[in-house]
């Protein structure tokens, strides 16, 4: 007499989100595993839907500052940026030299801070704790710099159409100098306390895969692209700002994994760092607004701005019908694009990797839903 | 004679003056004797236990350049046991469709499991618990009732009726398993070099003058040290192996459903765990509760002291990697026990094995 | 010789340069070395930051001595200010606040005309407020402004509504500071 013995196996559907610890917000994941395989992973967004683009056409130019902050909360001067950049265009205004250089300090400056915030959480993710604390003690020193110029920690409500809210403090270029001295030596350290460490590496290289063509169609940008050896940053292919009188380099890098797009941030945060010091050195003086009517109406028409945000390309689409309000306003949000192409990223993953991976695609959930 | 015998002694005699007086068999102070050893360690452990939680919140806190806990007592130091305290009063949570018996045994197996590591530790030459049970096959007892812990852990997981409790108690079980290999492999090699399993007469084979009977200063058994650090680092699952409770995959792996007391449980059992895995080191490879400054302590410290300074030196440095490293995957934790570990311990053996016989 | 037994299941466990073939023995004592190296680096940085200054801000129980301050120029909790010579407040009720802010949370009830115009009532609630700071910045009289005061919270919304009389005594309190900047 035999007997058969017979394992049934199920594939196991679980939630992970929108309370789980590491889906950075509130994303919600469906994910279908077998065993710890990952067999499918549906993302499900618009936990954070905030109606961004349809507050826009209830409210003047000036009063939608403020909001645009709010969208992607760790980039909030590369919003402002984006939105202020398109209102200009609307209207044709050039804002002054100094104001511009201010403008792209903030902008690289808030730079470093998202990256820093990425480094933090990806270092939770797989575990490396530390990490996160020591981010946050360096972010906290740009934050103090921020809260100097602009009265906010935060959503900073920094720039103006036409200008700024405030010239620098007196003691800001002196602040930030010194932040400049000793950052570049932070990031060795986190290098080596996480990007060299052997455990880490091997839960980041081959992890997570997707190659350049797959980020082109899914119209991934930022370091999620620069990680698939594509040279594309808007700072280069669409320079706006001074970013053309200044000397940095965009790295990329071949290998298309998590690594790769781990390394692009670590380096894009050294780029930062120079792009800081050239600023500093050749900051104009003279006035930081140009005036602008207090109404503002532009004319009708559309504008197109955008930047390179540190999640990749985020631009602002507005349509003037001539009133004091947009008639419609759009953003291309960075994280939107990226998140769609994780689940092909996760094919065939682990369950350990699906936070590693969903850490070095970097989203923002304010971002993605918007 | 240490202060400790004396005063068991003292107590021994005068229960068993009054059980004759009162005309009470013999057999009951015995009896109490067993009892009072129980409480003794389980009210020493969980101690040590707090102290442990508030050394690990101080010293991850100075790592990340905090101040770890500052707000309840002095530098916070009773902080842990108003946590302790909190969770004692906390309501019990039991999920529904969660099996009842499942869920409230396993956290007291687990819990069980961890205290009785610590009965047969030789805290000193002559202290009351190494007298009573210095089991002629004590190491292999401690890595015996380890494992028990694991069936409590799957208890605990499968009686949740939660899917991430599951994956974490499937993941515990399977590390656990892999790691007692390489762990008792390393702890052969000790063995080998000692000639017994008891831990009393492991520690006693460390003698020499100062502390150059350790084990650890034999070159031979080095491989074995590292082996066994890194598997029992595994089998207690601390950081980079601590995927069973990996918080930022599986929210809290198998206690994600508990709350109140039965955490407690399953927390402090994991941390006497850990205190055990420092014990068991001190005890393999740094002589024990055998004082530093020779033998018989010039001082009079007593080796109890010299045993816990070495399992808190241990646990610190635990605790320093714990802050420093990230976590490994699951099917990289697997392959490093099976394919890394396990040859590197028979390579072991056969590197004691050849130099105890031909040198 | 490879180590073909290396190979966790799809990926190499510990690939080396991300090449997919399986690493040789002497290359694999190398990643052993390397990856120990790593640890010990990383232990040392850990050990490094243990004996850096500390940077807990221990809020609420801050050394005093220090007395810490925001920024200037932070945007805190409002207030009107009271003009010095007629001891009135500086606010001509022109309601520019209430049409510029953004969430709707300020409300002025002006009284009187001409140069009589002050407000009877003003209404702003802290609670809808973004901090934004437009309504200071549109103010033609620079009658209301933001202190530096960032400890709002409070246990009960109602709380938050910030009425005139509130305002004048935060304008009051802050005349000082505010009047340095
Ligand atoms: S700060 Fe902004 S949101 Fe707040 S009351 Fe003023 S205008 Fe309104
Ligand atoms: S506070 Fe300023 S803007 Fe508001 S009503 Fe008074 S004067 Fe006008």
């Amino acid at each position: 007499m035999t007997t058969e013995t017979r394992t049934r196996t199920e594939e196991l559907t679980i939630n992970m989100g929108p309370q789980h610890p590491s889906t950075h917000g509130v994303l919600r994941l469906v994910v279908t595993l077998d065993g710890e395989r990952v067999v499918q992973v549906i993302p499900d967004i618009g936990y954070l839907h905030s109606s961004m683009e349809k507050i826009a056409e209830r409210l003047t130019y000036q009063q939608y500052l403020p909001y645009a902050d709010r969208y992607d909360y760790l980039n909030a001067m590369g919003n402002e940026l984006a939105y202020v950049m398109a209102v200009e265009k609307l209207l044709g205004i050039e804002p002054t030299p100094r104001c511009q250089f201010i403008r792209v300090m903030m902008a690289e400056m808030n730079r470093i801070a998202s990256h820093l915030v990425y480094f933090a959480t990806l270092g939770n993710d797989v575990g490396a704790v530390s990490v996160f604390l020591y981010c946050f003690r360096e972010r906290e020193a740009i934050l103090d710099l921020f809260e100097a110029a602009s009265g906010q920690r935060l959503l900073y409500h920094y720039l103006r159409i036409g200008g700024l809210r405030n010239d620098l403090p007196d003691d800001f270029c002196a602040g930030l100098g010194h932040f400049l001295s000793y950052f570049p030596s932070r990031i060795d350290e986190y290098d080596k306390l996480l990007t060299k460490n052997r455990i880490f590496r091997s839960r980041m290289e081959g992890v997570g895969h997707f190659s350049a063509e797959d980020a082109l169609s899914y119209g991934v940008t930022g370091p999620c692209l620069r990680g698939c050896g594509t040279d594309y940053d808007i700072r280069r292919a669409d320079p706006y700002c001074v970013y053309p009188q200044l000397d940095f380099t965009v790295p990329t890098f071949e290998e298309c994994d998590a690594m790769a797009r781990h390394l692009v941030r670590q380096e894009e945060m050294r780029q930062s760092v120079r792009i800081l010091q050239q600023c500093l050195e050749m900051l104009p003086e003279g006035d930081v607004s140009v005036k602008v009517p207090r109404r503002i109406k532009p004319d009708p028409g559309e504008a197109y701005a955008r930047v390179e945000s540190p999640r990749g390309e985020l631009g602002c689409y507005i349509v003037s019908d001539g009133s004091e309000k947009p008639y419609r306003l759009h953003w291309r949000a960075p994280s939107f694009y990226n998140l769609q192409a994780y689940p092909v990223m996760c094919k065939d993953a682990w369950v350990a990797d699906l936070v590693a991976i969903l850490g070095s695609v970097d989203i923002v959930l304010g971002d993605v839903d918007r | 004679m240490s202060l400790l015998s004396q005063i068991s002694n003292w107590l021994r005699l005068t229960a068993e003056g009054l059980c004759q007086r009162w005309g009470i068999p013999l057999l009951f102070v015995d009896l109490l004797a067993w009892m009072v050893a129980v409480a003794v360690i389980i009210g020493l452990v969980l101690l040590i236990v707090l102290i442990f939680v508030y050394l690990e919140r101080k010293v991850s806190g100075y790592i990340q350049t905090r101040l770890g806990p500052m707000r309840v007592g002095p530098i916070g130091i009773f902080q842990t046991a108003m946590d302790a305290l909190k969770l004692l009063i906390k309501e019990d949570i039991v999920p529904r469709g969660a099996d009842k018996i499942l869920h409230t045994l396993g956290p007291i197996l687990f819990f069980v499991a961890a205290m009785l590591g610590y009965v047969v530790i030789p805290w000193d030459d002559k202290a009351i618990i190494a007298k009573y049970v210095d089991l002629n096959i004590g190491i292999l007892y401690v890595t015996a009732v380890g494992s028990v812990g694991i069936i409590g852990i799957i208890m605990g997981g499968w009686g949740s009726n939660n899917k991430w409790s599951l994956l974490g108690a499937i993941r515990s079980a399977a590390q656990m398993i892999s790691y007692e290999v390489p762990m008792l492999l390393a702890i052969i090699c000790v063995v080998m070099q000692a000639e017994s399993m008891s831990l009393g007469r492991i520690v006693t084979g460390q003698q020499g003058a100062y502390l150059s009977g350790w084990y650890c200063w034999r070159p031979w058994l080095w491989l074995p040290l590292i082996l066994f650090f890194i598997a029992a680092t595994a089998e207690v699952n601390r950081v980079p192996f601590d995927i069973p409770e990996a918080e930022s995959e599986l929210v809290a792996g198998y206690h994600t459903e508990y709350s109140g007391m039965k955490f407690a449980l399953f927390f402090l059992a994991e941390y006497a765990n850990v205190f055990v895995v420092g014990l068991i080191g001190a005890t393999l490879f740094f002589g024990g509760w055998l004082s530093p400054l020779g033998h018989p302590d010039p001082l009079h410290i007593p080796g109890f002291f010299w045993l816990m300074a070495k399992a808190f030196a241990i646990v610190i440095f635990l605790m320093w990697i714990r802050w420093t490293l990230p976590r490994l995957r699951v099917d990289q934790l697997m392959a490093l026990a099976w394919k890394l570990l396990l040859p590197a311990g028979f390579l072991a053996i056969f590197i004691v094995a050849v130099v105890l016989l031909y040198i | 010789m490879r180590l073909s037994f290396l190979n966790a299941e799809r990926r190499t466990l510990m690939p080396v340069h991300r090449s997919r073939r399986e690493p040789t023995v002497a290359e694999l004592l190398l990643i052993i070395l390397e990856g120990a190296w790593s640890i010990v680096v990383g232990l040392y940085v850990t050990f490094i930051n243990f004996w850096r200054t500390k940077v807990t801000d221990r809020y609420p129980h801050r050394d005093p001595a220090l007395n810490w301050q925001p920024r200037p120029g932070y945007r805190g909790d409002f207030a009107l200010i009271t003009d010095r010579e007629t001891g009135k407040l500086r606010c001509i009720g022109c309601q520019q606040c209430q049409n510029i802010c953004p969430d709707g949370c300020i409300l002025v009830v002006p009284e009187g005309k001409g140069k009589e115009r002050h407000p009877k009532e003003f209404y702003i609630d802290a609670g809808l407020c973004m901090y934004c700071g437009l309504c200071v910045e549109v103010c033609p009289a620079d009658a209301l402004t933001m202190t530096p005061d960032y400890e709002t919270a409070t246990d009960d919304p109602r709380k938050l509504v910030r009425d005139i009389d509130y305002l004048r005594e935060r304008g009051m309190e802050y005349d000082e500071v505010l009047r340095v900047q």
